[in-house]
């Protein structure tokens, strides 16, 4: 089972266009159930003093959307 | 023998590079131009190759092996003429984000911006399957050519799922490598229409290649393992990612990788011998590199 950190809608719109590491941006994403949600690499590996609190994040299973079809 | 030259002659293409020899395989201590050898590439003298010098400056890359290995990727893409058809060469070396993002073709363009959930080691970028991917900041509509692309892409992992290892695309046309979906490789070439082929393995090393405006082909391990007609309709206007599918249209869906890659690259269209060239070089560098699936 993947496990994925939930956002409320305001720690999305913080975290977007955001550096965790010196070369890397946060994703904020919607599950599913339209949670907002980030991997748990973003929250392990974040170096951003600003961002701290990503470590305190409750997890939860990570729920995908369904791809719609695409191969033709 | 002795000569007015005082060291002697060499025998034309002999291995022995002391005096002056005619094509031999060995130079004495100094470039070309310098040397007492007539057509000889010098040889056995320290140093690499400068495009590989200059990816190591920027990349701070500074492990022996690595060095060695990138070095000799340099020298096979361009001793098979592959240098000048590869816009972007990611080797994915030195085991972090940034020493990963750099182009090996050129520091200074086309660097990967990585986003998401990804992890960076000696073996290359696992992608997470969440939210990960780079973006190459290769947009077909303005660096591609409609009729001649081709993508790489080398997995280091064995998985089926509805995943995209690279690609972009627009309403009008797109590109990706899909390594293993449903037991099945997928091809797509700027255009809307797959090529296809069952594939029990998503390990090794994927090209996704067109050639000709109704000309595009499938490889995996240096072979041609599909082939087609379907037409291009156009350049995508979508800088193409790797470890995800860039999908302009709509950005919610892009098929996330959770696979590890070891290269990538981006460049115009392969001959079957460049396509198997490519390979043999990628293979070699991974090889060196430990890490060859």
């Amino acid at each position: 089972m993947i496990q994925v950190g939930l956002l409320t809608e305001t720690q999305k719109d913080e975290l977007i266009g955001q550096l965790y590491d010196s070369d890397s941006y946060f994703n904020p994403i919607q599950d599913i159930d339209d949670n907002w949600i980030i991997s748990t690499e973003e929250i392990e590996q974040n170096e951003n003093p600003n961002f701290t609190w990503v470590r305190d994040l409750p997890l939860i299973e990570f729920k995908p959307k369904p791809n719609p079809p695409l191969f033709i | 023998m002795a000569n007015s030259n005082g060291w002697g002659d060499g025998a034309a293409n002999n291995t022995i590079g002391w005096g002056q020899g005619a094509n031999n395989a060995i130079g004495w201590g100094d470039i070309q131009a310098d040397s007492w050898a007539g057509l000889t590439d010098i040889t056995g003298v320290p140093g690499f190759d400068a495009d590989a010098q200059a990816f190591f400056t920027a990349a701070n890359i500074t492990d022996a092996t690595q060095k060695t290995a990138v070095n000799q990727l340099v020298l096979d893409l361009k001793s098979y003429s592959l240098w000048t058809k590869l816009d972007c060469i990611y080797p994915m070396v030195g085991g972090t984000s940034t020493t990963h993002s750099y182009n090996l073709k050129n520091t200074a363009t086309f660097q990967i911006t990585f986003n998401g959930g990804v992890t960076h080691s000696s073996n290359g970028v696992q992608f997470g399957g969440v939210n990960g991917y780079g973006n190459t900041n290769f947009n077909p509509s303005t660096n591609g050519s409609q009729n001649s692309h081709h993508q790489s892409f080398y997995s280091r992992t064995n998985v089926s799922a509805v995943e995209i290892e690279t690609g972009g695309t627009d309403a009008g046309s797109g590109s990706y490598v899909a390594a293993r979906l449903s037991g099945t490789s997928y091809f797509r070439l700027n255009t809307l229409t797959d090529i296809s082929i069952a594939n029990a393995n998503s390990q090794g090393f994927y090209i996704g290649n067109r050639t000709a405006s109704n000309v595009v082909n499938g490889w995996k391990n240096g072979t041609k393992v599909v082939s087609g007609t379907v037409a291009s309709t156009g350049n995508p206007n979508a800088s193409l990612f790797i470890g995800a599918w860039n999908n302009v249209p709509n950005p919610v869906i892009r098929y996330y990788s959770s696979k590890q890659c070891a290269f990538a690259s981006i460049g115009t269209g392969l001959t079957d011998t460049e396509a198997a060239n490519l390979r043999t070089a990628v293979q070699t560098f991974n090889t060196t590199l430990g890490r060859n699936v």
